[in-house]
C-alpha cells in the first residue's frame, strides 16, 4: 500500500473553493432560517387557530424527515412545482433552509415559552401593551436562552451541508469524493476530507461550549 | 400523479423499510451501550483517559456522519485490511458517530441529579457504587428519556444517509425505483410519508412515557 | 483557638460523650467556615446550634459525618476519631442519622421504599426486616397510610417526616438535623417539630441546627451560639435565652425578635 498525500496538495484550490461553498451554505441557510424560524414560532404561539395549525404542521413535518430525503425531494419536485430551474446550490440551500427553519421555530417557541408568566404580568402591570411586553421583556430574555441552542444548531448545520453533495453541489464532501474518484487516492482524499471538517468543526464545537457556559440560565 | 409505481415495487420498497428498521434498531442499541461505557469512562475513569474521551466526543461533533460512513466503508479496508459489507460498515460507522452523542446524554443526565441526593445517600452510609446504581442512575434514566427520544429519531434519520454507501435501506431502494421509473414525485412523496410515520410516533411515544414517569426523576 | 465553655453542669449523659469537637477548623479556599470549634455532645442530649446564616453551623454538621473533611482539630465519635478509610467512614455514617433541609427523599422510590433503602442496601438486612422497620418508622412519624406514596405526592412536612423515618430506620446512635424546618410552610413546621420533640423525649441524642428558637428553648438541653465560624457562647437554654452573657448573643436574639 503506497500512499500519495500530494494529491491533497495538488487539488488544494478545488478543496479550498469547496470549503468556501460549505461555509457560504451554512451562513446563507442560517441567514434565512433564523428570521423565518422566529416568524414561524411567533405564528405558532400568537396567530389565530388555522395559521397556528399550519405552522405546527410545517414544524412537525420537517422535524420528522431525514434531511437527505428532503434534499432529493427538493431536487426533483421543486422545479416542477415552482417552474423555476434552480441550480443544485439553490436547491440545496432551499432544502437546508426548510429543515433548519423548522428546528429554529421549535427553539424559539421553547425559548419564548420558558419565560415565566409572571414576567408578562409584571410588565403589563406597569402599563405596557402586550407587544411592548414582548419586545422589551420577553424577547431579550428569550434570546439569552435561545443563543446556546442556535449555536448548537449552527454546528449541526455545518455538518449537514455535506448531505447536499448527493445532488452534486460543489461543497467539500462532493469535491473531495470527486477527486477521490478521479485520482483513485481513496484513503488520502477521504482522510483529508475528514481532517478538513475536523479542523473547521472542532473549534466551532468548542465555541458552542463556551457560549453555553456563558449563557447558562440560572433561576 | 400515478402511485401505481409504488404498488408495482412494493416488495422492493418494503425490504428497504425492513433494513431501515434493522439498521436503526441495531445501531441504536450498540451506540447507547457504547455511549454508556464512554460516559462512565469520562466521569469515573482514570485521569489520563479523560482527554482522549473528550477528543473523541468533540471530533464526532465536528465530522459529519456522511464522512464517517464513507470513510468506514471505503478507507477502513485500506488501512485495517477488513472489508465489510455495506450494512455492517454502516453499523460500525453509525455506532462510532452516535456513541459520542449518547455519551453526552448520559453525562448530562447523571450530572443533572441534585448533589443533595448523593449527600443523603452518603449520610445513610452507602458506597459510591451503590449510590450510582441505586439512587443516581434510576433518576438520571428518567431525566434522559426526552433526550433519548430525540436520539432515536436522529438514529433513524441517519440510516437514510447510509444509502450513500449502497446499504439497501429504504432511502436507497426509493432512489433505485425512482431511477428506473422516472417518477420522482410519487416515489419521494411516498418515502416522506413512510419516514414521517416511522419518526413521528417515536418522539411522541417517548414524550407520553416521559410525562407519566417524570415525577420519578424530580428530586 | 478555644471557645468559651459554660461551667454550668450538663443536665444529661453524665460523662459519656457521644461526639467531641476539639478545635475544629474548616476552610473553603480562602474562606474559613469553622475557626476552632470546641463542643461536647453527651448521650441523650439535644444540642441546638443557633446563629446567623453562614456562621458555620451546617458546616460543622456536615463535618460530623464526614461529608466534609476538616482541615484542623479533631472530631471524636463514640470515643474514636473520624476514620479516613472510606469503608470505616461509611460504617460510621450508618450509626449517625442525618436529616436535610431539602428533605432529599429519593423520588423514584415510594415512602416505604425510601425508609427501607438504608437498612437493605447498607446494613444488608433481609427485605422482610427492612420492610418491617420501614412500616414501624413510618407509623412512628405518623405516616403509616402514606407508605405507598411517591415523594411527589407528599407535602413538604410529610416528606420531611419520611426523611426522619428514613434516618431512624438505621437505628442510629445520634441524629443530626440540618435546619429541618427551614424549607417548610409555617403550617407544616409544627408536625415536624412534634416528631423531633417525641424523639428527644425518648432519649435520642440529637444535634439540631435550627432557627426555631422556641424549639431550642423548650426541647434543647444545650445550646451553642455560632458567629463567623466560632461558638461565642454555649450553655443550657435558660442561660442562652434568658440571661445571655455575651453582647453578640444578645444582638442575635434581639434581631430575631426574641423576647423570652
Amino acid at each position: 500500500m503506497t500512499l500519495d498525500w500530494s494529491v491533497v496538495w495538488q487539488h488544494r484550490e478545488a478543496l479550498v473553493a469547496a470549503t468556501g461553498t460549505t461555509i457560504l451554505l451554512t451562513i446563507a441557510t442560517m441567514a434565512i432560517a433564523v428570521p423565518c424560524g422566529l416568524m414561524v414560532a411567533a405564528l405558532r404561539l400568537y396567530a389565530w387557530a388555522p395559521v397556528r395549525t399550519l405552522a405546527t404542521a410545517y414544524v412537525e413535518l420537517f422535524r420528522n424527515l431525514p434531511l437527505i430525503l428532503v434534499v432529493f425531494w427538493a431536487f426533483y419536485v421543486l422545479p416542477i412545482w415552482t417552474g423555476l430551474g434552480l441550480s443544485p446550490l439553490a436547491t440545496g440551500l432551499a432544502a437546508l433552509a426548510l429543515n433548519v427553519t423548522a428546528y429554529n421555530a421549535e427553539t424559539f417557541r421553547a425559548g419564548l415559552n420558558s419565560i415565566r408568566r409572571g414576567q408578562v404580568e409584571a410588565a403589563m402591570a406597569l402599563g405596557m401593551s402586550r407587544t411592548q411586553a414582548l419586545r422589551r421583556v420577553i424577547v431579550p430574555q428569550a434570546l439569552r436562552r435561545v443563543l446556546p441552542v442556535l449555536a448548537s444548531t449552527w454546528v449541526s448545520l455545518f455538518k449537514d451541508t455535506s448531505l447536499v453533495s448527493v445532488i452534486a453541489v460543489t461543497e467539500l464532501a462532493y469535491v473531495a469524493m470527486q477527486v477521490r474518484a478521479q485520482t483513485f487516492r481513496v484513503l488520502e482524499m477521504l482522510t483529508a476530507m475528514a481532517a478538513i471538517y475536523w479542523l473547521l468543526g472542532y473549534p466551532q464545537a468548542k465555541l458552542v461550549d463556551w457560549i453555553q457556559r456563558k449563557y447558562r440560565v440560572t433561576e | 400523479m400515478d402511485f401505481s409505481v409504488i404498488t408495482d415495487h412494493w416488495r422492493f420498497l418494503a425490504s428497504g423499510v425492513l433494513v431501515t428498521l434493522a439498521l436503526s434498531a441495531l445501531s441504536g442499541v450498540t451506540s447507547i451501550a457504547a455511549g454508556f461505557v464512554v460516559a462512565l469512562a469520562r466521569m469515573y475513569g482514570p485521569r489520563w483517559l479523560r482527554p482522549i474521551v473528550i477528543l473523541y466526543i468533540d471530533s464526532m461533533r465536528a465530522i459529519p456522519v456522511l464522512v464517517v460512513l464513507v470513510w468506514t466503508f471505503f478507507a477502513l479496508p485500506i488501512v485495517g485490511g477488513i472489508t465489510m459489507a455495506p450494512f455492517w460498515a454502516a453499523l460500525v460507522g453509525l455506532t462510532v458517530h452516535l456513541a459520542a452523542y449518547s455519551a453526552e446524554i448520559f453525562r448530562a443526565g447523571i450530572e443533572s441529579v441534585r448533589p443533595g441526593q448523593t449527600r443523603a445517600a452518603l449520610a445513610l452510609g452507602m458506597s459510591r457504587a451503590q449510590i450510582l446504581r441505586r439512587i443516581v442512575l434510576p433518576q438520571a434514566v428518567v431525566r434522559m428519556l426526552p433526550a433519548f427520544g430525540s436520539f432515536l429519531s436522529v438514529t433513524i434519520k441517519d440510516t437514510a444517509i447510509a444509502s450513500v454507501i449502497a446499504v439497501p435501506e429504504f432511502m436507497r431502494q426509493s432512489e433505485t425505483v425512482q431511477g428506473q421509473t422516472f417518477q420522482p414525485i410519487e416515489v419521494y412523496t411516498f418515502a416522506m410519508v413512510v419516514y414521517f410515520l416511522l419518526l413521528f410516533p417515536v418522539t411522541r411515544g417517548v414524550d407520553l412515557v416521559y410525562r407519566r414517569v417524570a415525577h420519578l426523576g424530580r428530586s | 483557638m478555644t471557645t468559651p465553655q459554660s461551667t454550668a453542669p450538663r443536665a444529661k449523659g453524665g460523662n459519656s460523650k457521644i461526639i467531641r469537637y476539639r478545635g475544629v477548623i474548616k476552610r473553603f479556599g480562602s474562606f474559613t467556615a469553622l475557626n476552632g470549634v470546641d463542643l461536647d455532645v453527651h448521650a441523650g442530649e439535644v444540642v441546638c446550634l443557633i446563629g446567623p446564616s453562614g456562621s458555620g453551623k451546617s458546616t460543622l454538621l456536615r463535618c460530623t459525618n464526614g461529608l466534609e473533611t476538616i482541615d484542623g482539630g479533631e472530631i471524636e465519635f463514640e470515643g474514636a476519631l473520624l476514620p479516613k478509610d472510606e469503608r470505616a467512614l461509611r460504617a460510621m455514617r450508618a450509626r449517625m442519622g442525618m436529616v436535610f433541609q431539602s428533605f432529599e427523599l429519593f423520588p423514584h422510590l415510594t415512602a416505604q421504599q425510601n425508609v427501607a433503602e438504608g437498612p437493605r442496601t447498607v446494613q444488608k438486612v433481609s427485605l422482610a426486616e427492612a420492610n418491617r422497620r420501614a412500616v414501624a418508622m413510618l407509623a412512628k412519624v405518623g405516616l403509616a397510610d402514606k407508605a405507598a406514596n411517591y415523594p411527589s405526592a407528599l407535602s413538604g412536612g410529610q416528606q420531611q417526616r419520611v426523611a426522619i423515618a428514613r434516618a431512624l430506620a438505621m437505628e442510629p446512635d445520634v441524629m443530626l438535623f440540618d435546619e429541618p424546618t427551614s424549607a417548610l410552610d409555617p403550617e407544616t413546621i409544627g408536625e415536624v417539630l412534634n416528631v423531633m420533640k417525641a424523639l428527644a423525649e425518648e432519649g435520642m441524642t440529637m444535634v439540631v441546627v435550627t432557627h426555631e428558637m422556641t424549639f431550642a428553648r423548650r426541647v434543647g438541653d444545650w445550646v451553642a451560639v455560632f458567629d463567623t465560624g466560632r461558638i461565642i457562647e454555649q450553655g443550657p437554654p435558660t442561660q442562652i435565652f434568658d440571661a445571655p452573657t455575651t453582647e453578640r448573643t444578645r444582638d442575635f436574639l434581639s434581631h430575631l425578635g426574641w423576647s423570652g
